[in-house]
């Protein structure tokens, strides 16, 4: 579904990612891991627009996705849930989840939509009307990915979601996007979390200062010793 | 110093604190959407207050009609400025060095823009005065010329036209997420280039706008660029960054300040009140005396 | 620090050069001009210690102009000797800016401008109603007014304030001031005190720019008191700066040459016009020149001599 073949990309003068080349099959969960700083954010970044890469192609579907700006990006069919959730905080959580239909593909199913978001985080319909900034992280997060499937993606990126979130809500928050991934729409998650990413993950990419160190399915990557000394402490 | 005479005084101030509104209006939309100051805004509303005082010189046009003609011909001349302004400073991702260069380019451009005025319409005072712009009512011993109604009312029209475009159009709405976080709003499949265009434009057009009023009820010249430039700094401070409908407030709020420092300290002063205030409010509350929350209009 | 050496050197022989110039030439007419240049020269030189190297851009230095002006002017004219009367100038100047200073440097970037200009403004309309007449010189002053002093005191002030500001800047507060221009927040994370050497830097900026505008008052026979107050003085600087390179102590004597210079050639062709083509030429600076006049002949240098590549030191461009 999504290629990535051969990238490099810059930030500036500064290389952050070299010879990149990945590939994301429709329905899979994979996931991007690797240490702070590897470059795994990098992809999804560049994956979305936001960065060009120097070098290599990205196709979605076969069509060229890296010299398309972010919101054509978005109308093809790709969410990113971004490091730090990016919610606009002046808005309500309802008016975040309504800019999250934006697209006009997604503005008829909007209400619909809604619904479901609110069926699946409860939590966030008691808070509709609460403006996003005064939502717990959890709850954020929650917002976040919720505003992210509003615009009905086949793909979902998302970037770091168990950043400064407690055990518990990491966990019921990847139960929920597991379940987004069984009802069809390809999830690709960048996780410094190793142990609960290899967990989750049908396929793994190991990043490890800007280049693709290991990969594969990630039942075979959760056995494999050079990953379980680097990342997944003892077993 | 009869209570008529405050009365009087007052009066004007809110005249003029509702074109000091309307002219920062188009201010605090372009920068609270894209961290732009631009300086030459007030060198846009002489262009409009110029173009309306030729549609009547030379055509009769009713300023009041013209202002169909000033406000798209604005919003086109802002167009083409977005690209020699805006665009360059656009890459910059740092804020800081966004604001720096957008100041100095936008500068330039007001120097510019004023010895073409100089040099096209002289540097004599204009105004437009035709067969009603001497009507003046008189409500409870205060003299209120008809002009200064209309002006009101269109500048209060305008805002909230602008105030409603933002909140209920779909448009509006990608404006208001491009200003609060341009990188969330392009991943809502937003064009935050096209927001930057229109929102900069638009900002210009209403320029041109109050240009055209503030012809008609007071008087244009060349050099009124940094003057308005400078009333539009001192509201947006004071009524803090994209808060639309503070503006207008803040507008009123300095028209009637500068109306009471000239019953206090003398006409001449008018202006140092202003400045004053801003200073004032810069120390104490650099993020203006109206944001409580940033609700973001 | 071998281009350092060399510039220190070129400069050198143009101030030896400048000092001998009126012994050769006579005329009237390229005194003033050369002075008119070195006086600008001060002036961009002046700003440049707040603007450029500190990167606090600030629109109210007329404000300190000004008042060195007002100050120099009334001591002068009334006995007190030229020197002193310039030194006072320059005191009152620094007086103020700790006025201004001190409560503005609180302030980040565009509220900064603001806040500067708007103070700087409110100063000139209040003395533009105060005292509204004119600066008259007394006969006496007229009748002995020669342009050679006022060539030799600009000269003496330009290379005064470059010098200082070499010194300066090549000092450990130089490289305080750097990380503040590069980046305030990480620089007070370094333990850079951003307010004490901001504070230094406007100082220093406002004291030789006092001075100018007292070099100002003694040059000019009769102005309107208030003119030196006038935004003007504040914006001149700073397009001449930046047109020649700000934070380089080169950059605003370039800046001001062109500035001069170009004014002399235009003024007759276009009169009053080639104030827009300045406004041009700034903005197109700004946008595709950022680093001014120093960093074009920089690009040229480096593509004639190094084959397009880029010094990898991080060179001390003082």
């Amino acid at each position: 579904m999504l290629e990535i073949n051969r990238i490099d990309v810059y930030y500036g003068d500064l290389q952050a990612i070299w010879d990149v080349s990945l590939s994301i099959p429709e329905g899979e969960m994979v996931t991007l891991i690797g240490a702070n700083g590897a470059g795994k954010s990098t992809v999804l970044k560049t994956i979305v627009g936001w960065l060009r890469p120097a070098r290599g192609t990205i196709r979605f579907d076969g069509l060229r996705l890296d010299n398309q700006p972010t919101w054509k990006v978005v109308e093809k069919g790709i969410c990113l849930v971004p490091e730090g959730r990016g919610l606009f905080h002046g808005m309500t959580v309802l008016e975040n989840l309504e800019m999250g239909a934006f697209i006009p593909r997604a503005r008829k199913a909007e209400s619909e939509a809604i619904k479901k978001i609110f069926e699946v985080f409860p939590i966030l319909k008691g808070r509709r009307n609460q403006p996003a900034e005064t939502l717990s992280g959890g709850e954020q997060q929650m917002l976040a990915i919720g505003r992210g499937l509003m615009s009905q993606p086949r793909l979902m990126l998302l970037d770091e979601v168990s950043l400064g979130l407690a055990p518990l809500i990491t966990e019921n928050i990847f139960e929920v996007i597991k379940q987004i991934n069984k009802s069809g729409v390809t999830v690709c998650f960048v996780e410094q979390n190793a142990v609960l990413a290899l967990e989750l993950a049908s396929l793994a990419y190991v990043f490890e200062g800007g280049r693709i160190v290991k990969q594969g399915e990630a039942k075979a990557l959760r056995k494999d010793k050079g990953i379980q000394d680097a990342y997944l402490g003892t077993e | 110093m009869t209570p008529d005479f405050v009365a009087q005084i007052l009066a004007y101030g809110i005249i003029m604190g509702a074109l000091y509104g309307l002219a920062s209006v188009g201010f605090t939309l372009v920068f609270g959407v894209m961290r732009v100051l631009n300086v030459a805004h007030g060198a846009f509303m002489m262009i409009g207050g110029y173009l309306s005082f030729w549609g009547f010189t030379l055509y009769h046009i009713d300023p009041f009609v013209s202002l169909l003609l000033v406000g798209p011909s604005l919003f086109l001349i802002g167009l083409i400025f977005y690209i020699v302004q805006v665009f360059p400073v656009i890459k910059f991702t740092d804020d800081h060095d966004k604001i720096n260069t957008s100041l100095l380019i936008s500068f330039g451009l007001s120097v510019v823009l004023e010895n073409v005025a100089l040099l096209l319409w002289t540097g004599d005072i204009r105004s437009i005065t035709g067969t009603y712009t001497e009507n003046v009512f008189e409500i409870f011993k205060i003299r209120i010329p008809l002009v200064g109604i209309v002006g009101i009312g269109l500048a209060v029209l305008f805002v909230f036209a602008l105030y409603l475009f933002l909140i209920k159009t779909r448009f509006g709405k990608s404006i208001r997420a491009t200003a609060a976080d341009w990188k969330a709003a392009s991943l809502m499949g937003i064009n935050t280039n096209r927001v930057y265009l229109i929102s900069f434009a638009l900002g210009v057009a209403l320029a041109g706008i109050a240009g055209t009023l503030i012809c008609v009820i007071h008087s244009i010249d060349p050099y009124i660029g940094l003057f308005w430039t400078l009333k539009g700094m001192i509201i947006i401070t004071v009524a803090g960054v994209g808060n639309i409908r503070g503006v207008l407030a803040c507008g009123l709020l300095l028209g009637i300040v500068e109306s009471l420092s000239v019953f206090i300290a003398g006409a001449s002063y008018r202006e140092v009140a202003g400045l004053i205030i801003l200073v004032i409010v810069l120390m104490v509350k650099p993020k203006g005396l109206f944001t409580t929350k940033v609700r973001g209009v | 620090m071998e281009k350092d050496w060399r510039g220190w050197l070129m400069i050198a022989a143009l101030l030896v050069l400048l000092f001998l110039l009126p012994l050769a030439v006579k005329s009237d007419y390229y005194i003033n001009l050369l002075f008119l240049l070195l006086f600008n020269a001060a002036l961009a030189q002046s700003w440049n210690i707040l603007g450029g190297y500190t990167g606090q851009i600030s629109i109210g230095h007329s404000a300190f102009f000004g008042a060195g002006a007002f100050a120099t002017r009334l001591l002068w004219v009334n006995g007190v000797p030229l020197l002193l009367s310039l030194i006072i100038g320059g005191i009152i100047a620094v007086i103020l800016a700790s006025m201004i200073g001190f409560p503005a440097l609180r302030l980040r970037g565009p509220s900064f401008a603001i806040g500067t200009l708007a103070l700087a403004e409110a100063l000139h309309l209040t003395i533009r109603n105060i005292l509204p007449g004119v600066a008259f010189l007394p006969g006496k002053y007229i009748a002995t007014y020669t342009l050679i002093p006022r060539y030799y005191l600009a000269l003496t002030l330009v290379g005064v304030t470059s010098i200082v500001t070499y010194i300066v800047m090549n000092s450990k507060m130089g490289l305080a001031i750097e990380a503040i221009r590069n980046d305030q927040d990480a620089a007070e994370a370094s333990g850079v005190n951003l307010f004490k050497y901001k504070v230094l830097s406007l100082t220093l900026s406002a004291l030789f720019m006092g001075l100018a505008g007292g070099v100002f008052a003694y040059y000019h026979p009769s102005y309107y008191i208030a003119y030196p107050f006038g935004i003007g003085w504040s914006f001149e600087p700073l397009v001449m700066t930046i047109i020649g390179g700000a934070g380089t102590l080169i950059g605003p004597i370039i800046g001001a040459t062109f500035f001069v210079g170009l004014r002399e050639v235009l003024v007759i062709r276009l009169g009053e016009m080639h104030i827009i083509l300045f406004g041009i030429i700034f903005v197109l600076v700004v946008i595709f020149l950022p680093g001014g006049i120093v960093e074009g002949i920089e690009k040229i240098s480096r593509h004639l001599f190094r084959g397009g590549q880029k010094q990898c030191t991080n060179e001390r461009r003082a």
